[in-house]
């Protein structure tokens, strides 16, 4: 080894050393999300608009039951760019499976295949969950589109305590008798693998313990060789190995199948779920939209029509899972449970905030200012393909009843405070 | 009387004892680090690129898709390596060899990937099995010695006992439930209960296809499908292995003339020397090559 290699290997060492070294002095915490604030913005504000979002209870043991549950609108302006949702499930977005799920259903229809969903439809969903794996985890409703991927709803922290081996996950069967999910099966697929890597392996031995590649070619590339090598007792042993082997296989299915003498194929059906829709007495249109970069605020000017018999106000603008509330919404839609990192309780400015009464029709500037815009990533929308925003607009009258319009339009940013 | 017939091999070499000593260090060096562990890394990428969610998840075990794709993957290494182990050393544990490694790789990835760092149960993601098939394969090629015979009748076997070998690890799978109201193979409830949050239920090809006729014995039909196909793909992937795997020389003769010869063990001999004329008389003439070509 001359010099120049040896400096060679000294510098390669060394970049090793400081790598490992590095990782000792910062510390890596683990990913506690899913990627969801990297979503383009147009993909999360005019897809699966997410509201009424609970995670419930919060703190559930090994083997406890939770729900996740709340509501979403298939935005009538759905985007060019993203595949159309014609097979949909609406899936849980966790840390692999720290919890097991029990049951799904969508507007009351179990939800265990795909199945489409109608743009502009309103699905309510529920998902019934059993602690499995303790610990401190983001949790959150997912609706997977066939050909655009999964869209992430808001997340949720769920704590599960307890011990994972105490985790069971029975099921009754249609035949009679429990199984438990987790350990089904695994016995016999130990055995039947163990046993025939055996055989297998046998197999292999059974000419490894003999020459194996250099004294056999050279005899094969002579005149008689092939024959030399067709040992007898090779012969027979083939023959032993392919009727034992046949011998087994017909053996083990025909007492298997006569074990499960019940069965059905995999099911591959599809879901039919019926869409509800928004109920509102408010319409709204969108005049103008603006996004101030600086100021981190969705500016809108909407003109607003009360076609009910009751005033109403507005109270909150929620799009892809984040909330914005005025003291109006505060008072009639404060989940205390819901995660304050989405959530800005002051973060709805309305110019006139007075009633807007029956028949009235109102020009209203409403302003949604919070650095959740750029925390969760938001303020992406202006490199976005389309420039456009989406979300859903809550209101309430005297009676404590909800209006919801779902609302969308083009959107301007507003790139310096003097434009603005 | 020996077992073996080792000794009147051992001594048609023509090797010396140490030459013989050496030859099985080659072997235990050779077959372990190098042609089984290069095997299954790599026979287990080409696997889970091709056919990896058959093999993965319970509920994508299904009568039409996993039992026409698995064996028509499963043998495309197998016919490969049978050529070489055959041809060069009248080895038939090629299959075997192959599917076993392929298994060994598996169980790494269930084990350390499925199971310690996602969490889901070993039933959940227990693989299939085609050992059986893969000793059937080699089975027949030995007796048959005859690697067009071994497509028909050892290729079929293959793929057609493949659903018969993994009923006894996976028929419980197939038992009936009811949740929420509808009927569900455990198989899917399993599917369904442990979250897969980047593989919702569409993703399943499952059921999809034409192979149904015959009062709904879609296994079968499957199975003789995957099996025609499979002939088909092992002939292809025994030719690549024959491209591959062989080693030809161009030598130069006494008149210039160039010859391509595919009996490479035979070069570097006195004996071919002589008849190719390559060494006169004894002294390798000036401007003379020996050997080029590809391996």
């Amino acid at each position: 080894m001359n010099a120049k290699n040896l400096y060679k290997l000294c510098v390669i060492g060394s970049l090793g050393v400081a790598t490992l070294g590095l990782t000792l002095v910062f510390n890596a915490s683990p990913a506690a999300a899913h990627g969801e604030r990297s979503q383009e913005p147009f993909l999360r504000m005019r897809t699966a608009q997410w509201y009424d979002t609970r995670w419930n209870p919060q703190k559930t043991a090994v083997n406890d039951e939770a729900i996740l549950s709340g509501k979403m609108h298939i935005a009538e302006d759905w985007p060019r760019a993203v595949v159309k949702p014609n097979r949909t499930f609406i899936n849980v977005g966790s840390p692999s499976s720290v919890f097991t799920r029990i049951s799904s259903k969508v507007n009351g229809t179990p939800m265990f295949t795909s199945g489409p969903m109608e743009i502009g439809g309103d699905y309510e969903y529920v998902i019934k969950l059993r602690g499995r794996l303790p610990g401190h985890h983001h949790i959150h409703p997912m609706l997977a589109v066939n050909g655009a991927g999964p869209i992430a709803g808001p997340g949720g922290w769920m704590d599960i305590t307890g011990n994972y081996a105490d985790f069971t996950n029975p099921v009754k069967l249609l035949v009679g008798g429990t199984i438990n999910t987790e350990t089904a099966g695994l016995a016999a697929g130990y055995f039947w693998h163990i046993l025939w890597l055996s055989i297998g392996f046998c197999w292999i031995g059974w000419f490894g313990i003999r020459p194996m590649f250099l004294i056999r070619a050279r005899v094969l590339a002579q005149e008689g060789g092939d024959a030399l090598l067709n040992d007898p007792v090779d012969r027979v042993v083939a023959y032993a190995v392919l009727g034992v082997t046949l011998l087994i296989v017909a053996i083990g299915f025909f007492t298997t199948d006569a074990s499960y003498p019940y069965t059905v194929p995999l099911q591959a059906g599809e879901a039919k779920i019926k869409a509800t829709h928004l109920k509102s007495d408010l319409t709204v249109k969108v005049l103008t939209a603006d996004y101030d970069v600086p100021g981190r605020a969705l500016r809108l000017t909407l003109q607003v029509t009360n076609g009910g018999e009751n005033a109403v106000r507005i109270g909150e603008f929620t799009t892809a899972g984040i909330r914005f509330l005025n003291t109006v919404g505060v008072a009639n839609n404060m989940d205390p449970t819901y995660p304050p990192e989405i959530m800005a309780t002051a973060g709805l400015n309305i110019e006139n905030e007075s009633p807007i009464n029956p028949g009235e029709t109102r020009e209203i500037k409403i302003d949604s200012r919070d650095s959740l815009w750029e925390v969760q990533r938001l303020m992406d929308l202006v490199h976005d393909p389309e420039q456009r925003f989406g979300g859903l607009l809550m209101a309430w009258d005297e009676a404590g009843n909800r209006h919801i319009n779902s609302i969308a339009g083009p959107i301007i940013p507003v790139f310096t405070r003097a434009q603005g | 009387m020996p077992l073996f017939r080792t000794a009147e091999i051992i001594k048609a070499s023509k090797l010396p004892p140490e030459g013989v000593k050496l030859s099985r260090m080659i072997d235990a060096v050779y077959f372990l680090p190098i042609a089984y562990f290069g095997v299954f890394a790599t026979f287990h990428m080409h696997f889970d690129l091709l056919a990896g969610d058959w093999d993965f998840w319970i509920d994508w075990k299904d009568r039409q898709w996993w039992v026409t794709v698995t064996p028509m993957v499963e043998v495309m290494y197998p016919g490969a390596v049978m050529y070489y182990f055959w041809t060069f050393y009248r080895q038939p544990f090629g299959a075997t060899l192959c599917i076993t490694g392929l298994l060994v790789g598996k169980w790494i990835t269930i084990v350390f990937a499925w199971y310690w760092w996602a969490n889901f149960p070993m039933n959940f993601v227990m693989p299939a099995t085609m050992v059986p098939s893969a000793l059937v394969l080699d089975c027949v090629l030995l007796l048959t010695r005859s690697w067009m015979l071994t497509a028909i009748f050892g290729v079929w076997a293959f793929a057609m006992i493949f659903y018969p070998e993994n009923y006894f690890i996976f028929g419980y799978s197939k038992q009936p439930l009811v949740a929420d109201g509808q009927l569900l193979s455990l198989a899917d409830y399993m599917g369904f209960t442990y979250v897969r949050t980047g593989t919702p239920e569409y993703i399943r090809i499952i059921e999809v296809g034409s192979l149904r006729t015959f009062g709904g014995h879609t296994v079968w039909i499957s199975a003789f499908f995957s099996a025609f196909a499979s002939m088909l793909i092992y002939t292809i992937w025994w030719q690549m292995g024959h491209f591959f795997g062989t080693a030809y020389f161009w030598v130069k003769g006494k008149r210039g003339k160039l010859t391509r010869t595919n009996d490479i063990m035979i070069v570097g001999t006195d004996e071919f020397a002589v008849t190719h004329g390559a060494i006169p008389n004894g002294g390798l003439p000036v401007g003379i090559t020996m050997a080029e070509g590809k391996s």
